[in-house]
């Protein structure tokens, strides 16, 4: 006996499973498309309660600084190598005396710091004085007990310096500011904002490498000679310890 | 008011330049600025004394004062002038121990002494000539003034008192 068929019409699709299928292909189509990203959204949320903490990440970051430390170091004796072989100023790191600022005028018509230690403690005219950040300024007199810094910032104050990656030298010069102009020695200075000025490798007067600043803004148009404003890295105003680097000639 | 020797004034008065040139105490300071102290002290000085003396002091103030900076740029001149006009005015004018009037005269007088300066640094240094607006000259021109201003009335009228009753 034949089965007589049902009356196909819509009303089979709302009562049949086709929706699931249908729901579940276009699901399947979406994760495709999104290339799981849902998922692993998901997973993501799922697995951070049991994610390891910052503890790990200490642990990365302090490996990384061991790491990073051990290269500069192996860096800096090559560099002491190097500089010697091409026979250029020396300069010691170890050599340094710490000395606290005792009086400070770092606004005035006069930018200087008075630090509390002299010629006892071995600190000479013309020496180099850091703060955290960079140079500060080298030391204009001496007492035997005390040591007058003069800052770079002191209007009128020169020092050569030049930028490491266009290669091009200047005179840094005071102009009262904390932004004192760095004057330079070619026509082209190639300067760009957010280079870094340091002293010169080549330096018979100053340590080589030391950070002093970074350029803030260029004047290539400049007569006779282009110019840069420089943002010093060490203000002078927030320093209350100096180191004196002494050299080893 | 009491009656203090002159000698020990001038002891006092040389102890208190020592100490605010070295401190430069923090709570004296307008944007990092302190008053101008050679001022301060010269004021009363001056009004109350003959010029040679005056000059004598200003000399030997200015002297004092310039070993505790790092450049030539020197307060001699400024202060030699000033000490010679505060000195005239003096001898000619009886009520000076007024409040504002000594601020004034300090007021103007640290401006001076400030120009002064500001000009000495360019004659100096060529690098200054290249451009002629030098901000943190108006700026320290400026604070010095106005500190002092506030600081003269008090201090130097209670020493030009002082060299009164002397």
């Amino acid at each position: 006996m034949i089965k007589a068929r049902g009356k196909i019409g819509f009303h089979t699709l709302l009562k049949s499973r086709f929706w699931v299928i249908f729901i579940f292909v276009v699901l399947l189509f979406g994760i495709r498309w999104t290339k799981g990203a849902g998922f692993i959204d998901l997973y993501s949320i799922l697995l951070k309660p049991i994610l390891p903490g910052s503890a790990q990440k200490e642990w990365i970051q302090e490996g990384e600084n061991i790491e990073r430390n051990i290269r500069l170091k192996l860096l800096e004796d090559d560099n002491t190598r190097l500089r010697k072989a091409l026979s250029l100023k020396e300069f010691n790191s170890n050599q340094r005396i710490s000395a606290a600022v005792i009086s400070r005028s770092s606004r005035n018509w006069w930018q200087q710091l008075e630090i509390n230690k002299g010629e006892k403690d071995g600190v000479l005219k013309g020496q180099t004085v850091i703060g955290p950040g960079g140079l500060i300024g080298l030391v204009d007199s001496t007492t035997p007990l005390t040591s007058r810094v003069r800052l770079l910032t002191d209007p009128g104050h020169q020092i050569g310096a030049w930028i490491d990656r266009t290669q091009r030298h200047g005179i840094l010069t005071g102009m009262g500011t904390n932004r004192p102009k760095l004057i330079f020695l070619n026509k082209n200075s190639l300067a760009e904002i957010g280079d870094a000025v340091t002293t010169s490798p080549a330096s018979t007067l100053l340590p080589p490498n030391l950070t002093i600043g970074i350029v803030q803004f260029v004047n290539e148009k400049a007569l006779p000679s282009p110019y840069a404003i420089v943002q010093l890295t060490a203000s002078p105003e927030a320093i209350d310890w100096v180191q004196i680097l002494k050299n080893n000639d | 008011m009491i009656r203090i020797p002159k000698n020990s004034l001038i002891f006092l008065t040389i102890l208190c330049l020592l100490f605010f040139t070295i401190t430069s105490p923090d709570w004296l300071k307008i944007n990092g600025i302190t008053p101008c102290w050679p001022v301060i002290l010269l004021l009363p000085f001056s009004l109350k004394n003959s010029p040679w003396r005056s000059a004598i002091a200003a000399f030997l103030l200015g002297m004092f004062v310039d070993s505790f900076t790092i450049s030539d740029v020197s307060y001699i001149p400024s202060l030699l002038a000033l000490s010679l006009l505060w000195s005239y005015y003096g001898l000619h004018n009886k009520k000076i121990e007024l409040f504002l009037n000594i601020g004034l005269m300090a007021i103007s007088g640290t401006a001076f002494v400030g120009i002064s300066i500001w000009a000495q640094k360019i004659i100096q240094y060529s690098v200054l000539r290249n451009n002629w607006f030098h901000s943190w000259s108006i700026y320290v021109l400026i604070s010095e003034v106005i500190i002092t201003g506030l600081v003269a009335p008090f201090l130097s009228s209670w020493l030009l008192l002082a060299y009164k009753k002397n």
